[in-house]
């Protein structure tokens, strides 16, 4: 199964959902949009972290599963780097505190990653690299975020909090192999947030086409042009979820079937988990993946910038899976909040104390 | 009351792992890292992580307002039996107090203890929450 001509691979994943969730239609009615809004992009309900959990808290259950599901010894592991936009410290990194609390040696690279939600994913390019070179055994690459958004701003509707893992290694240990990897950036001003201000801003006109479509279109036909595959060479397409139309919008452009994205697709339940957003819905497909399977991950960050990866699935999926929760168990686990509630979660609310 | 930085940085390692100590000569195991059995009196011991998995066993809810974790109140405070034998005090959280059970499966995670707004440090350690994975 594992060709010799692939080094390098994901020998663990896990994934994070807060339990909490916040109904679209609920955070519509409260500022009077009409409910068509939320219909018109697809959104249905979305995660909201508690009020003790953040970046760290949720990037550390989503890593420790990988590490369960890798069965590796957390000494080995020579590199952890975290993709926030959400970091708890403006400075002080937030991987350090995730790699100490799972007992990852003090030998290692580790470092936050800023790129909107497509730091994580340059974390595993990252990865992969240092595995390839030789300069570290494991790499671990966790995407995970408290997503802001204005209170009455449409991106309210979406943003949500969650959190994805990758430990890369070599490929003779993983359950999926890389085959290919490119990425596309360039300077858009799509979506930013300044320093000191507590939420992000987008240009209006440059979110969609400019940005969204664009990078990912590009960073996908590079790899086919540069990898030689097709569309249909693939069993599944994954792309970054601003909401539920986006990605399906996107598949279309590139020539892949509905039923070839939609089964990767997380946000109309979850919202969009920003860097966790497309290293969910690969966890979602890794899960339920047959050996010999080859998917496609886009993930997207505004900036702008897109990745596209195309990993073949292994044998060792199989016994990988049940070793920690799943993307669907994580979806089905929820307890629904008011408004109000999720106001007070996400620290909306100033009061005086003492 | 506010933590300490260099308190909480010292025993840094037992609020991000549970260890429990198993005896080498009468076989049992007892909460913490300790350098002799409490039940025999043997050095003969092993320090062992915790999986982190229990049973709650008992619980009582805490209305006192502690710096910095006014935010998590009420705060469920429970005895949790874990599945290497002892009992430990823990936080229970993502919890609703009318649906409380004793009985409960839990499991460790990695949570906020306080932390001091706007400018302060963010202090992390373990709390329980019911299992994810049934
Ligand atoms: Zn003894």
């Amino acid at each position: 199964m594992t060709s010799s001509r692939f080094r390098v691979g994901i020998v663990g994943w896990g994934a994070y959902i807060p339990v909490y969730r916040i109904k679209a239609k609920e955070i519509a009615r409260q500022w009077g949009f009409d409910d068509r809004v939320t219909d018109s992009i697809w959104i249905e309900e979305k995660a909201v972290a508690g009020a003790d959990e953040d970046t760290v808290t949720m990037g550390w259950y989503a890593a420790r599963s990988a590490l369960l599901r890798a069965g590796v010894n957390p000494g080995d592991i020579g590199a952890v780097f975290v993709g926030t936009e959400s970091k708890p410290y403006a400075v002080k990194p937030s991987s350090t505190i995730i790699a100490d609390a799972l007992g990852i040696s003090a030998k290692k690279l580790s470092t936050d990653l800023e790129f909107a939600c497509r730091a994580g994913s340059e974390g595993i390019r990252i990865s992969v690299s240092l595995v390839e070179s030789g300069a570290v055994r494991y790499g671990l690459a966790i995407g995970s975020d408290t997503a802001q958004a204005n209170p009455g701003d449409v991106l309210e509707l979406t943003a949500s909090s969650g959190a994805a893992a990758y430990l890369v290694g070599p490929a003779d240990e993983s359950v999926a192999v890389f085959e290919s990897l490119v990425t596309y950036v360039t300077d858009t001003p799509d979506f930013w947030r300044r320093d000191g201000s507590r939420y992000p801003a987008h240009g209006e006109g440059f979110t969609g086409e400019p940005a969204y479509f664009h990078h990912i279109v590009s960073a996908v036909k590079m790899l086919m042009n540069e990898s030689g595959l097709k569309p249909s060479d693939f069993d599944y397409a994954v792309f970054h979820q601003p909401n539920g139309k986006f990605p399906l919008q996107v598949g279309r452009m590139l020539g892949f079937p509905r039923e070839k994205v939609l089964p990767g697709i997380v946000t109309p339940w979850i919202g969009n988990t920003y860097n966790a957003s497309a290293l969910l819905g690969l966890a979602k497909i890794l899960e339920n993946s047959k050996p010999g399977q080859r998917i496609l991950v886009a993930p997207f960050g505004s900036g702008a910038g897109a990745d596209a990866i195309s990993v073949l699935v292994t044998d060792k999926v199989l016994e990988r899976v049940g070793k920690a929760p799943t993307v669907e168990e994580l979806i089905a686990r929820k307890k629904y909040i008011s408004y109000a509630e999720y106001a007070k979660f996400r620290n909306l609310i100033h009061r005086n104390l003492w | 009351m506010k933590h300490s930085i260099s308190i909480f940085w010292r025993l840094k390692d037992n609020h991000y792992k549970i260890y429990v100590t198993k005896c080498g000569d009468c076989g049992r195991v007892a909460p913490l890292k300790r350098l002799k059995c409490p039940y025999c009196g043997s050095r003969n011991v092993e320090h062992i992580e915790s999986r982190g998995f229990g049973e709650l066993i008992n619980y009582t809810v805490s209305y006192y307002r502690t710096e910095g974790s006014e935010q998590y109140l009420p705060r469920v405070v429970g005895l949790v039996k874990l599945d290497e034998g002892p009992v430990i005090i823990g936080e229970i959280t993502d919890v609703d107090l009318n649906e409380l059970s004793i009985g409960t499966r839990v499991e460790a995670v990695l949570r906020k203890y306080s932390s001091e707004d706007p400018n302060g440090l963010i202090y992390y350690g373990l709390k329980f929450i019911p299992v994810i994975k049934k």
